[in-house]
């Protein structure tokens, strides 16, 4: 390539990180710009749960410290929210009105989480958990022995689960089908993975559906979910797991074909020969399945991001589809997923 | 944040943007309203020579709870109004600071053209619509500069009361209407910075339990000018407009003429001085204020008033020179004509202030010290320490004295008045003109003790003019000089002058924590200088540095050619205040220490 490409990448999670460092492996000339709505540069979510186990600023999270990005010549805009991308004339239109134009275009925008529309409107009392940001404010909104309320039951949300079991909160799960989201289980699997949970010290609730979160009354905890029974449970938080759902928004119009994701092939290109696409953003063309699937874990994350990146630089090399992720119980007794490994 | 955070405040807020944003209105209200809470504030603000809608303002308000001399190279802050001014600002924002900037233009921007893409990768950075919080509140954009202050202080937790105070006080001269509307958009823009999630390293502790609120005034040194002539009974003022000294004559028209006295703006700087000299031969307390140009122009009626043995005050607010040079940049250039500057041996008295509350000081002193050695004063300044902003506390009583001239007495039969009599302190009794009995002349030629012109009395009315001045450096009520830091032997003396002071304190403090024996004296009277003082500290001294903004060194070359001491000197001509840092690095040099490292900052964004 020449010294002139610009090389853009939408997002600054594991895989568009991978990509960028990929990519000035291959290039050491081209140009590199990470757009991310984040004012922090990356913080893997594997790391949030350390929150709540005696990390006291958000330094101590980085992935990456300012100096790589500086060594290898990769520009971070953060705080920089996609409108939308004009791929006619390669541009990247940003919420603060500025225009970038690009070469080549990386979507690695990954997902936010996706909240059943029954509970929508009740998302301004519900904490996230996708950024540093998200972590402090819980802890801050936990008491001493704390209780959070979690709906629905994610991978991602037990991981946090048995953190804040770890350090003397209590956790009671509602779940809903999204139950151990992404892994498949059956019934059986199931019941026995629940029968751990509980050992675990997370109680679970089945078979309740949540009809409201309120605001709590005066001299009880701060919030109150409420079932579809007239039942409820009280808590001092309450936090959706339910998967993610791609960020992809801004890619509408944009000359590439979307179904739930966007849809690349297995070398991770779009319908659009200058755009790719990695991560949870993208569903992935499987020869097997004669399907589009989504892949999710640091593992297909982060080989994404690298094959991308080989693709864009000249290479050429595809992304195994192969699935074989399973939930499984470890030798301490415990749930364990391939999906929690991550260094 | 939850993170552990230091009792004590010490943050510098940087707000830049194009004139006519409100950028040097933004920052006069926070620094107003941060003293009214308490702090303790320095603030300077940098505006440009060209009219409204064009060069760049920025304003620098440093908040601490503890005594600080100077801004910080670094700012903790950076609110840009005006991207393309900002941007160049951004390297000047510490590491793990924050960035505050409009996330709304109005149009699109190119590729480079917003500021978001200029942030180090060290910065936060915090988007945030101005314009449209002010619109939504106030149906213009016209309150961004306001929206921009209540994010800042929401952000940071600042009391919010003390705000609403400030900004009626602002408004107060307009339609009442105008202040609801700016506190509207305060308030807007408050709530949206306290609800958000601050990730920076700044902080503001509440001010110590014992900061005297409300007793703080902010003042600026050309303000704290006006308030010690005031103080001191100024009844005339002469002047011309000249960057950065306008706005004491402007303070003055406002405040001498409701008082009854007389403020005139002449034709030139000429006709100011020679008014001053003549009010001041009438017996009244006169003065004027200019910069180095209209300072040249003085120069031949500075000689007479030495000869003539008039007492006049001479503000001299010092900027970017020779000729027109840089109306708007600060420098100390004017030490030698200040103190040299005029034909023959003119003796003369020169004060140099180096904080405002040296300001309000030296002005009210310099009536008292032109009247009773009979001769003009000049107080120094500079456009840095003329336009700085200072939480000062003035003494409740008048310190000024009203009279201070040495009185004639009364004569016997026959016994004619000698205007120049050469008495034991070289001091003589002085008449007004019209005092009866008391019929004097006085000139421009030399004389003799009556006034008549007389050439053979130059020796000894020379000797008159110059020993009478050699008692003003033991004056009381006064520090000519002042040491501070380490006493007895020390590795590394500083001296300085004028506003560089505030920057050669930082740097001892600071080269004193590192282990380094050191001391600093402030010089205050730069003619006659205070010998006795400075030959202490000199021969306590291993070495001497001396820092000052000319480029030749121009009080090295003072202190040298008194004392026969060879200094270091530290010259720098940025137009900007001297570094504590480069002061810094010089004394460990001198200390035998490693020249500490700036910190290394490369631009990543916008290559």
């Amino acid at each position: 390539m020449s010294a002139q490409t610009h090389i853009v990448i939408i997002g600054s999670g594991s895989a568009g990180s991978e990509a960028a460092l990929t990519i000035r492996r291959r290039d050491p000339e081209c140009r590199i710009t990470q757009i991310t709505g984040s004012k922090l540069l990356f913080i893997s979510r594997y790391e949030l749960p350390r929150v709540f186990n005696g990390v006291s600023g958000w330094r101590e999270l980085l992935a990456y410290p300012p100096e790589f990005y500086d060594k290898n010549r990769i520009t971070v805009r953060r705080n920089s929210w996609v409108n939308r991308v004009d791929a006619k004339n390669k541009e990247v239109l940003l919420k603060h009105k500025e225009e970038i134009s690009y070469d080549k275009l990386l979507v690695a925008s990954g997902g936010g989480g996706y909240l059943p529309e029954g509970l929508r409107e009740f998302r301004p009392l519900m904490n996230s958990f996708g950024s540093y940001e998200d972590a402090v404010k819980i802890r801050e909104a936990l008491p001493k022995k704390g209780h959070v309320i979690m709906l629905g039951g994610d991978m991602t949300g037990l991981d946090l689960a048995r953190t804040l079991v770890g350090v003397g909160h209590r956790v009671t799960l509602v779940a809903s089908e999204q139950l151990f989201w992404p892994h498949e289980v059956t019934d059986d699997q199931r019941v026995k993975f629940v029968t751990v949970l509980e050992d675990m010290g997370i109680k679970v609730e089945l078979d309740k559906k949540v009809v409201a979160v309120k605001q709590g009354t005066k001299g009880k905890p701060a919030r109150r979910v409420v079932f579809d029974d007239g039942g409820g449970i009280d808590g001092d938080a309450v936090m959706p797991f339910c998967g993610l759902m791609p960020s992809l928004d801004f890619m509408i119009g944009a000359d590439v074909d979307i179904e739930r994701g966007l849809l690349v092939n297995p070398e991770l290109k779009t319908t659009n020969d200058s755009i790719w696409a990695v991560g949870d953003v993208c569903q992935i063309w499987s020869p097997e399945e004669n399907n589009y699937l989504f892949y999710y874990g640091w593992h297909y994350i982060k080989e994404m991001g690298k094959i991308a990146a080989i693709n864009m630089t000249g290479g050429k090399k595809t992304i195994s589809t192969h699935k074989d992720d399973q939930l499984f119980i470890n030798k301490k007794g415990e749930i364990d997923s391939p999906y929690w490994k991550h260094k | 944040m939850a993170r552990a955070q230091k009792k004590s405040t010490d943050i510098q807020i940087a707000i830049c943007g194009s004139a006519g944003d409100g950028t040097i209105a933004a920052g006069d209200i926070l620094k107003r309203a941060m003293a009214k809470a308490g702090y303790k504030v320095i603030a300077f603000d940098v505006y440009p020579p060209e009219i409204r809608g064009f060069g760049k303002c920025i304003s620098r308000v440093r908040i601490s709870s503890e005594q600080t001399y100077s801004l910080k190279p670094l700012s903790d802050v950076l609110i840009s109004l005006d991207d393309s001014h900002a941007i160049p600002h951004v390297v000047e924002v510490r590491d793990f600071g924050a960035v505050i900037y409009e996330d709304t233009p109005v149009s699109m921007v190119p590729e480079g053209a917003h500021i978001s893409g200029h942030l180090l990768l060290t910065h936060l950075p915090y988007g945030v619509p101005f314009r449209e919080l002010s619109e939504q509140v106030t149906s213009s954009a016209r309150s961004r500069n306001i929206a921009a202050v209540g994010y800042l202080a929401g952000l940071y937790g600042m009391p919010r009361d003390v705000f609403y105070g400030v900004i009626s006080d602002k408004f107060s001269a307009k339609p009442a209407s105008l202040t609801q509307i700016n506190i509207q958009a305060f308030d807007a823009a408050f709530e949206v910075g306290r609800d958000t999630f601050r990730l920076d390293e700044g902080h503001l502790n509440p001010p110590p339990s014992n900061a005297r609120n409300g007793d703080l005034m902010m003042m600026s040194g050309n303000g704290a000018i006006v308030r010690g002539c005031m103080d001191a009974g100024l009844d005339a003022f002469f002047g011309y407009p000249i960057t950065p000294a306008t706005t004491i004559m402007e303070r003055l028209a406002s405040e001498l003429p409701v008082k009854g006295k007389t403020m005139l703006q002449t034709e030139d700087e000429i006709s100011a001085i020679s008014a001053t000299i003549g009010a001041g031969y009438a017996g009244v307390r006169a003065a004027t204020a200019t910069s180095g140009p209209g300072f040249a122009l003085m120069s031949e009626m500075m000689g007479l008033g030495a000869m003539a043995e008039v007492p006049a005050v001479i503000f001299v607010s010092q900027r970017g020179g020779p000729s027109t040079g840089m109306p708007t940049q600060t420098e100390q250039s004017d030490l030698n004509i200040a103190v040299f500057g005029s034909a023959g041996d003119s003796q003369r008295v020169v004060l140099a202030p180096t904080n405002v509350e040296g300001c309000y000081k030296c002005a009210g002193k310099a009536f008292e010290i032109a009247e009773r050695y009979q001769t003009p004063v000049i107080v120094l300044l500079d456009l840095y320490l003329s336009n700085r902003y200072e939480a000062v506390e003035l003494p409740a009583k008048n310190p000024f004295k009203e009279n201070c001239s040495k009185p004639v007495g009364k004569l016997k039969k026959d016994q004619t008045y000698h205007r120049f009599e050469i008495t034991k302190d070289f001091i003589s009794p002085r008449a007004i003109p019209g005092d009866k009995g008391y019929r004097h002349v006085v000139t421009g030629l030399e004389h003799d003790e009556k006034g008549r012109p007389r050439d053979q009395t130059h020796q000894k009315m020379s000797q008159k003019r110059h020993e009478k001045l050699l008692s003003v450096p033991r004056l009381p009520n006064i520090n000519m000089s002042k040491r501070f830091g380490d006493k007895g032997k020390v590795d590394v003396a500083i001296i300085g002058w004028g506003s560089t002071f505030g920057e050669i304190l930082e740097a001892m403090i600071v080269a004193r924590t590192e282990g380094i024996r050191c001391a600093a004296m402030k010089v205050v009277l730069l003619s006659p200088l205070p010998l006795e003082p400075i030959n202490a500290l000199l021969n306590d001294s291993r070495e001497v540095l001396v820092p000052e903004l000319n480029y030749e060194g121009q009080f090295a070359n003072m202190l040298t050619g008194a004392t026969g001491r060879s200094v270091t000197r530290l010259n720098r001509v940025p137009g900007t205040p001297m570094h504590v840092q480069d002061i810094l690095d010089e004394i460990r040099r001198l200390a035998g220490k490693k020249p500490g490292k700036a910190k290394g900052r490369k631009r990543l964004a916008a290559e």
